[in-house]
């Protein structure tokens, strides 16, 4: 069993929040709790590719069968590894850790419209505003380093999907670029200032918190007014860890180099998003002990143009990744890390033959995620979709399987993880539950 | 390929059902055809092949014997005993143009399925009729004309009677039986001191000065609900209610002073975007009636004005259609109808709730708006021309187009710094455009605005084949949504020689219209409670939530759009003078428990300040507020690319709806409080509590400058400080606190700024209860 330290901040078991009520269960916490089941990962790494990555062009290889010309893929797949998993020529550097992925051809969702299944993708939920994955992960969890964020979310879309709901504010993602803001600047605002002493400035914030706590009881206990108490004494601890681990400036030319950090790859719909310094970013993170980081790409969702965009979308991603996977293998933290690629859903493909044919919408009864680290197969391929590509029929796994296996690999009962809210105990999984996907753990 | 093609022709020519028309079906196969085939044809065809589809396409109706045999405009689709002559094998296999169903093409099984059933002579029982379908299959329920609640007429419905002495008007009478219904005692009321900031805040967005706060509590302690109505009439007859309220129907209006990403990284200003936030703000201060100021929006331009000014407010106005965020119009073949898709979206999300936007591609899934009336609105914008300037000259991102050219407000010629700036960026940039031609340029400080006006040959418009325009389908005349139940609505008559945008805002605010008083009356609610009655503002459709207070909400749309003849002003002052409105905050536990999202208003609702009060609040305590309008826009003479500019925003100590909101770029000062991203309509803000907030509190520039400002103002007193920030007088314990701060500061000169600041950064002063 792993068990985690505790930081001197109070440590609370997980075992406390699970199969009980939890709200009011104690003053929310990011302290680090211990899982109750044997955990194999620690944290998590989540590549978001929204917009729908087409899997017959990317990971889910389908040859043409038959005489008459159908979806299928249209680019080269090559067998990469020892595994001989099959990866798109679009790929070539992620295709160099095919021996690290576990591909799941089967995934599949609710939902073709873009901003109900990116929500359902995030919180289980695609129509009212529940707890993000991260959030859940962190209220199970807590995290290692007090003084960041448990979950930080790059380049994200919109609060909906890092915010915590009706879960304590102090399990939010902390936003690092938003609504398509410049990410080759993105930072976390104000997080430096040297207008004080260190020693002033915390006797400043403990005379604000006592006001704050004063305020707090006269208010009939709002939690609200709890939470941001707590969300303002974790700015002031960043103030002491962020700073650095946001400065690129020490890292070495040829690491930036092999993430590309601040390389353009703007083409249609494939956004500037940095990738490069995200996934470096995102690997600061993870080193400095943050539980929860997602890093964002979009968009994929190329209806028309879609051999030039998906180009683009993989070039600006493929290299970022395979130096994130290689750094994590080479600090001997993939093991534990769980990492995560994919998005809302997939695309139908288009037909190879029909060169003047170029546009693709949106699949969501068959698409590809892979994982890797963390406990799950390498170099292992689960569930299969039809020979079109269109629907999946094999190894089927919904997103909330997929919430559910994130977070047993994580060491938490998924559907036990609950929190009363409005009169009734609500989990990630929701009213059906979801299925650990044995199959794909190793 | 050729005999493919051969062989659809003979699909096409000859009759398909030679030999088997009257060929009795085995129970196998009627069994086959109940099981494997009709289930299928239930699921992915009858959307469109239907007696029930909005449109059916191509002629053919799947759902019928009938139907099944005859085929439509394409012919038969089944070729019996030959399926790969069939047609509707090959568009099940996306063979050939047609491909169905159009956006995921079947499961090879369920392709083999038909292939056998065809081969097997596509037997059909001699009595399929639509609607009963076998197999388990259940269409999403699709909601028909008039079902959705919110497109039922307002009723208005008697107000109940309670015996209770607790409610003092119609409203609280709504209110009290729904906590009634629900176990629930009202609050007590708000003690004034909670009442006037309340009041302050949610009718001007600025906090009462100490004296002010005390002279409400006199006067309150005097004549109870007298003083209030006294304040509200002051409050309301404020320059500041349409800084403060402005603000919100700019959140509607996706307002903004730049384009944003175009999606080739390119961010055109808006240098005249600010004329129309500056209508918004006059007409709210001047109460102009909701129909009317729905309609100066949509038609401004159109309608009748007595004077110049008159004219030239109305002009400006039209500049809620041009506003929009526009994708880059290079390589794009729908950019004139991305505008016209934007357009939509403001109009319908923004003025009755639905989103019609799905219906640009297909008839809308869940609620009653077919692709039809979607290009049926859209004609009453193609047939205008919307005016938004030449994009900084930046081709890629949008044609250049004229603006509307004001005749009354002042010339104001571009000073020689920004003339310089453009330049330089452009440089910087390397392009090396041709100045814009001479129909799109105007003397220098001409005042021109952003608007729409009718083209000179309208006309309607054809439905774009799943949203694309290079794929015409049929013409759809100029109209709006069609599932409203019948004589709810008035016939709409388009006069042919205009775009039909007046007739449009006619309807729009018709009174009998069902959602446009609805709308706004749950944003008037939203706004003042914290929590809307509907919880979906933008969204009154099948996935909107329900109104917990149904018969409320037609209360106060029948009261708004009746007695107080669309007047903002009059329906913010009954409401605010409700009981319901006045209640506290605080509540006892076990309410709180029951109702932890106050759905059932039995208290008032804590809230956090939006971005706009925080800044303008700090502002007013630190005496550091310029209370005037400001003048224009830091960028009203530039007409550049934004990302490639520097830093455009410029300090200014002006309310802070004059900051220069930019696509993209939002104020800093602002911009770690939720503020929206001027892309689509937000009725409701988001309300996070991150950490960054606190860093804001804590490190910002301009938190710290505000401290400096108040703790001179203040002059270096405790007191005053705490009467300014949190009109109140300090107690023992926090002068203590503030004493061992000031002595234990360094650097010693910061100490009373410190102080100064830790109360702005106080959550007290931030929460309204």
């Amino acid at each position: 069993m792993l068990s985690t330290a505790s930081c001197g901040f109070g440590s609370l078991a997980l075992a406390g929040l699970i199969g009980r009520s939890a709200e009011g269960a104690g003053s929310p916490s990011l302290a680090a709790r211990t899982p109750v089941i044997p955990a194999r990962a620690k944290r998590v790494l989540f590549l978001c590719m929204s917009g729908g990555p087409a899997q017959m062009d990317t990971f889910d290889h389908k040859p043409q069968t038959g005489k008459a010309p159908h979806p299928g893929s249209a680019y080269r797949f090559f067998q990469h590894g020892e595994s001989g998993l099959k990866i798109s020529e679009l790929l070539p550097e992620t295709a160099k850790h095919a021996d690290k992925l576990c591909v799941l051809n089967g995934m599949y969702c609710d939902t073709g419209i873009h901003a109900q299944s990116f929500l359902q993708l995030h919180t289980g939920d695609r129509l009212r505003a529940r707890p993000s994955l991260g959030a859940w992960v962190n209220y199970g969890l807590g995290t290692e380093n007090q003084s960041l964020p448990g979950f930080i979310s790059l380049n994200s879309s919109k609060p909906s999907c890092h915010g915590s709901a009706f879960l304590p504010a102090i399990y939010q993602g902390t936003p690092i670029g938003v609504n398509g803001e410049d990410m080759s600047k993105a930072t976390i605002p104000n997080v430096m200032s040297d207008h004080l002493t260190p020693e002033s400035k915390r006797r400043q914030l403990d005379f604000i918190q006592s006001m704050n706590r004063e305020h707090h009881a006269r208010s009939g206990d709002d939690p609200k007014l709890e939470a941001v108490i707590q969300s303002m004494e974790l700015g002031f601890r960043m103030q002491t860890t962020a700073p650095g681990l946001l400065d690129l400036s020490q890292e070495p030319k040829h690491v930036l180099e092999r993430y590309r950090v601040g390389a353009k790859y703007a083409v249609g719909t494939c956004r500037e998003s940095d990738f490069g310094r995200q996934c470096l970013l995102a690997r600061r993170f993870l080193e400095a002990g943050v539980r929860f980081v997602e890093v964002n790409h979009g968009s994929w969702d190329q209806h028309k143009n879609h051999r030039r965009d998906l180009e683009a979308n993989c070039l600006a991603t493929d290299a970022p990744i395979a130096a994130l996977l290689q750094d994590l293998e080479e600090r001997g933290m993939l093991e534990d890390t769980l990492v995560i690629w994919g998005g809302e859903f997939g695309r139908p493909g288009i037909t190879p033959g029909e060169k003047d044919k170029d546009m693709t919408g949106h699949n969501s009864n068959g698409f590809t995620f892979w994982l890797a680290g963390g406990g799950v197969k390498p170099g292992f391929t689960y569930g299969a979709t039809d020979p079109t590509g269109a629907r999946a029929v094999d190894g089927k796994i919904h997103f909330r399987d997929l919430h559910a296996t994130i977070l047993h690999l994580l060491g938490i009962p998924p559907n036990d993880l609950t929190y009363r809210y409005a009169g009734r105990d609500h989990r990630l999984t929701g009213p059906e539950g979801g299925r650990v996907v044995t199959d794909i753990i190793a | 390929m050729n005999s493919l093609r051969f062989a659809f022709l003979s699909a096409v020519l000859l009759p398909g059902w030679i030999g088997v028309a009257h060929a009795e079906i085995t129970p196998e196969q009627r069994k086959y055809f109940e099981t494997k085939i009709r289930p299928v044809l239930a699921k992915e065809c009858y959307e469109c092949h239907s007696a029930g589809a909005k449109k059916v396409g191509g002629k053919l109706l799947l759902d019928t014997t009938a139907g099944l045999k005859r085929g439509g405009e394409s012919g038969s689709p089944m070729v019996p005993g030959k399926p790969e002559d069939s047609l509707l094998v090959h568009a099940l296999k996306w063979l050939d143009d047609l491909e169905m169903p159009p956006e995921n093409p079947l499961p090879a099984n369920v392709i083999a399925d038909f292939e056998k059933w065809i081969a097997m002579g596509a037997p059909v029982p001699p009595d399929v009729e639509q609607a009963v379908v076998k197999g388990g299959v259940t269409e999403p329920k699709k909601y028909k004309p008039g079902e959705l609640w919110s497109f039922q007429p307002v009723k208005d419905p008697p107000v109940p009677e309670s015996k209770s002495e607790w409610a003092r008007s119609a409203i609280d009478q709504f209110a009290f039986r729904k906590m009634a219904e629900k176990n629930l005692e009202p609050a007590s009321d708000a003690p004034p001191k909670t009442l006037v900031r309340r009041l302050y805040f949610d009718l001007i967005g600025l906090p009462p000065t100490f004296a002010e706060s005390n002279a409400f509590v006199a006067d309150y302690g005097k004549r109870g609900q007298a003083a209030v109505a006294a304040l509200v009439d002051e409050l309301l007859a404020s320059p500041h209610f349409g800084e403060r309220w402005g603000r919100h129907w700019l959140d509607v209006a996706r307002y903004a002073e730049s384009n944003g990403n175009d999606g080739l990284s390119r961010n055109a200003s808006f240098p005249n975007a600010w004329r129309y936030r500056d209508y918004v703000i006059d007409a709210l201060n001047r109460d102009v009636p909701y129909d009317r100021f729905i309609a100066e929006q949509i038609a401004g331009d159109l309608l009748e004005a007595e004077t110049d000014q008159e004219r030239d407010r109305q002009l400006v106005a039209t500049g809620f259609l041009a506003l929009g965020a526009k994708p880059a119009k290079a390589m794009n073949n729908n950019f004139e109808m991305d505008i016209v898709a934007d357009q939509i979206e403001v109009v319908t999300s923004g003025i009755i709730g639905l989103s019609v936007g799905c219906a640009r591609c297909h008839d809308h899934k869940f609620d009653p708006i077919p692709t039809r009336d979607y290009y049926a609105m859209a004609g009453f914008f193609t047939s205008s021309e919307t005016l938004y300037g030449i994009a900084a000259n930046e081709k890629l991102t949008a044609p250049p187009t004229p603006l509307h050219v004001l005749k009354t407000p002042p010339k104001v010629p571009a000073p020689p710094e920004a003339l310089k700036l453009m330049e330089e960026t452009e440089k910087l940039e390397m392009r090396n455009y041709p100045r814009p031609k001479e129909e799109h340029t105007y003397p220098p400080g001409t005042p021109v605005a952003m608007g729409v006006r009718d083209r000179k040959e309208p006309a309607d418009c054809k439905i774009n084949l799943k949203g694309d325009a290079q794929k015409p389908g049929e013409v759809v005349p100029r109209g709006v949504l069609t599932a409203y139940p019948d004589k709810t609505l008035g016939e709409l008559t388009i006069d042919p020689s205009g775009s039909g945008r007046r007739e449009l805002a006619k309807w729009l605010t018709d009174k009998k219209h069902p959602q446009t008083s609805r709308v706004m009356v749950n944003r008037i609610w939203l706004h003042l409670f914290g929590k809307a009655i509907v919880g979906t503002p933008d969204d009154f459709g099948v996935y909107g939530e329900k109104p917990t207070h149904p018969e409320l909400l037609d209360h106060l749309a029948a009261r708004f759009s009746g007695d107080h003849d669309w007047s903002i002003k009059s329906m913010i002052h009954e409401i605010v003078l409700s009981r319901t409105y006045q209640l506290d905050s605080h509540a006892s536990p076990e309410s709180i428990a029951a109702d932890p999202e106050n759905i059932w208003v039995s208290r008032h609702t804590r809230r956090r300040l939006d971005a706009e009060s925080i800044r303008d609040a700090i502002l007013k305590v630190t005496g550091n507020l310029n209370p005037e309008p400001a003048d224009g826009s830091p960028i009203r003479h530039l007409d550049i690319l934004v990302n490639r500019a520097p830093d455009l925003h410029q300090p200014s100590n002006h309310r802070s709806i004059y900051l220069c909101f930019m696509r993209n770029s939002p104020p800093r000062e602002l911009a770690a409080f939720d503020l929206p991203d001027g892309l689509t309509v937000t009725g409701k803000r988001d309300e996070t509590m991150l950490p960054t907030q606190g860093l804001f509190l804590l490190n910002s520039p301009f938190i710290k400058n505000q401290a400096d400002y108040l703790a001179r103002s203040s002059g270096d007193n405790v007191r005053e400080m705490w009467r300014r920030v949190l009109n109140r007088e300090p107690s023992q314990t926090e002068l203590a606190g503030a004493r061992y701060l000031l002595e234990n500061t360094e650097p010693e000169e910061r100490a009373w700024p410190v102080l100064a600041q830790a109360l702005l950064a106080t959550n007290e002063f931030r929460y309204v209860d």
